[in-house]
């Protein structure tokens, strides 16, 4: 009776395993019930301070009209239906989606192939990694810079060089379609790395004798892949798909840098509308709104993909 | 005659992927190294030179008078870089201690509320940053810390400890338990098997923890941008946001600063690639 309550928890959660063990050895009381918690308080507090708290507060805003730092008029959801009715607000949610998707779906089979790649015997295999990873080391403001530099119409290297073979680039200024291709090249190069090294770090945990051992039976390494190698690694390729589409629905550098939303809102995603709504037009109010919807996407998304994985895995 | 023909069939696949992997490893090695060596050359030229159209590749006379201006001999950039070493090595210790200690909790103990805990910490991996700018500006404004190198340590640390907590979890998880039970069968406390066994066998993790923290916050724009406006207290990327004068982009200057801060980030890189790939893995598999 020294420790109903852990005993209690422990009978309601149906826990075996090792942890339990540590947990039971020694009954003090409620000190070891306290103990999980106190390890954990120190970084509950940095966040809950520094992620929680503003968090709360940009929900709060976005039903106030504040054309001010100041909170003003209570408006209900009218910011949320500015942030979409006005302005092209659905365009953005369609740009953002083209973004996305174009960015995940070029970067992670790239960073995949990639990883692959270097997995296997190459020469000179620990150069070409460490240069493989160059662009994640170089921060969004310069990489989108050096892009939107590289393919400027004008004075860029990229039209003149293709234009020594003969080939007119669209202009990725004034071309609303050449635009998106330019900023999601840009957010491809920075993303691809951290899914090559992803990926990487998954397949050097994939044991090699059963490798070895299935191509001794005769195997053929399209079958060996398939039944050996993706099931290992399929977790951590998902988990790359994960950041990389939270981190480019969540992104505003690239596209602020190239064209800032433009050619005529081409470009503008949900978050950089909610930069041009909250520091441009200084409507911090419908600004929130858009960023409360972004973070509610964001938890939706990864939900589903959470609960799609444990199907998958549960069948 | 069947095998003949088999034979020289798989090794037409096989000279196809090879020509097909050295086509694709070419065109990434281009594709990653075009940016940046077109950055470099560029801060080897001078202004009248980058002007010109169409570019020249090599600098046609040499010259490291933007390295000079802009980065050695200027105190103010070189400023910027000692203070973001600063929060670097301040928030990654921040961030490491806490994260450590609290991934320890979550892989070793059931605790009531621990999923609901680790969901809240990694939705916070989804709020996207231009929504809390603005609260945290007049959050930092009230408790006096605006415009102070110890705002933009406290942020990046608490932006960076749920993703740690992710990748430590994962690697205590692959620290076998056994250790631990020993540990408190000879009369440690739960404090000290954490600190004596579990801590020193984490280091791996933590390396590759330190080189996502370094990474992260080295390159980071937004906050910096929002958080400081003095001078004293101003990071690097901002300085090389700097370059974006009224009259144009400074291009010789910025991508000396630029090719300039990525140095200490390609040596912590390099040096500890290989505790990284190690780390991820046992972070991102096991997790």
């Amino acid at each position: 009776m020294r420790h109903p309550n852990g005993v209690f928890v422990m009978a309601l959660s149906g826990l075996g395993g090792p942890e339990d063990l540590i947990a039971l050895d020694r009954p003090k009381g409620h000190r070891i019930f306290a103990f999980p918690y106190l390890m954990f308080a120190p970084a509950f507090v940095l966040i809950a301070s520094v992620s929680f708290i503003p968090l709360g507060y940009a929900i709060v805003q976005s039903f106030f009209r504040s054309p001010t730092l100041q909170l003003g008029r209570f408006v209900g959801l009218s910011n949320y239906g500015d942030f979409f009715l006005v302005r092209q607000g659905i365009e953005t949610v369609q740009n953002s989606l083209i973004f996305v998707a174009g960015t995940v779906l070029i970067a992670v089979p790239f960073g995949f192939a990639l990883a692959m790649i270097v997995n296997t015997p190459i020469p000179f295999r620990g150069l070409f990694r460490t240069i493989l990873i160059l662009p994640w080391l170089i921060s969004n403001l310069v990489g989108a810079l050096l892009w939107a530099w590289i393919g400027n119409p004008q004075y860029g290297l990229l039209p003149y060089l293709l234009q020594q073979i003969g080939i007119t680039m669209p202009n990725i200024i004034t071309n609303p379609a050449a635009a998106m291709v330019s900023v999601i090249v840009a957010s491809v190069w920075a993303s691809t790395p951290l899914v090559m090294v992803f990926v990487l770090a998954a397949l050097q945990s994939v044991p090699s004798d059963l490798i070895e051992a299935a191509r001794i039976d005769g195997a053929s390494p399209w079958r060996r892949f398939r039944k050996i190698t993706l099931p290992l690694v399929r977790n951590t390729t998902m988990m790359a798909v994960v950041l990389t589409s939270l981190h480019a629905f969540k992104s505003v550098e690239i596209i602020l840098v190239m064209t800032g939303g433009g050619p005529n809102g081409a470009t503008e995603t949900m978050a950089t509308k909610v930069f041009h709504e909250a520091f441009t037009l200084l409507r911090i109010g419908v600004g929130s709104a858009g960023a409360v919807m972004i973070f509610l996407l964001n938890l939706v998304f990864t939900l589903a993909f959470v609960r799609v994985l444990r199907t998958e895995h549960g069948a | 005659m069947t095998k003949r023909r088999k034979d020289s069939c798989r090794s037409l696949a096989a000279f196809a992927g090879r020509f097909a992997t050295v086509l694709l490893l070419g065109f990434a090695v281009t594709f990653a190294l075009g940016p940046i060596v077109w950055a470099i050359l560029t801060s080897l030229k001078g202004p009248k030179e980058i002007a010109l159209y169409p570019p020249t590749f090599l600098p046609q006379t040499l010259t490291f008078e933007n390295y000079r201006s802009a980065v050695f001999y200027n105190e103010t950039f070189l400023r910027y870089v000692f203070n973001t070493a600063l929060i670097v090595v301040a928030a990654t210790v921040i961030c490491l201690v806490f994260s450590a200690h609290a991934a320890h909790a979550v892989a070793r103990y059931k605790f009531r509320g621990s999923a609901l805990l680790m969901f809240a910490m990694f939705s916070t991996i989804m709020i996207p940053g231009v929504a809390v700018v603005i609260p945290l500006y007049l959050l930092s404004v009230k408790t006096g810390i605006y415009d102070t190198i110890l705002v933009l340590i406290l942020v990046y640390s608490a932006w960076l400890t749920p993703t740690l907590i992710w990748l430590l979890r994962g690697f205590v998880n692959t620290i076998p338990i056994e250790l631990e039970e020993a540990g408190r069968i000879d009369g440690y406390s739960r404090l000290a098997v954490f600190y004596r066994i579990t801590l020193p066998l984490m280091w791996s993790g933590l390396l590759a923890g330190a080189v996502l923290i370094f990474a992260n916050i080295w390159n980071e724009f937004l906050l910096g941008y929002s958080l400081v406006q003095s001078e004293t207290a101003r990071v690097v990327q901002v300085g090389i946001y700097a370059n974006l004068t009224e009259v144009g982009v400074q291009w010789g200057r910025l991508t000396a600063a630029a090719v300039t801060a990525t140095v200490p980030v390609l040596i912590i890189y390099t040096f500890l690639q290989k505790a990284f790939v190690q780390g991820l893995s046992g972070g991102a598999v096991k997790g």
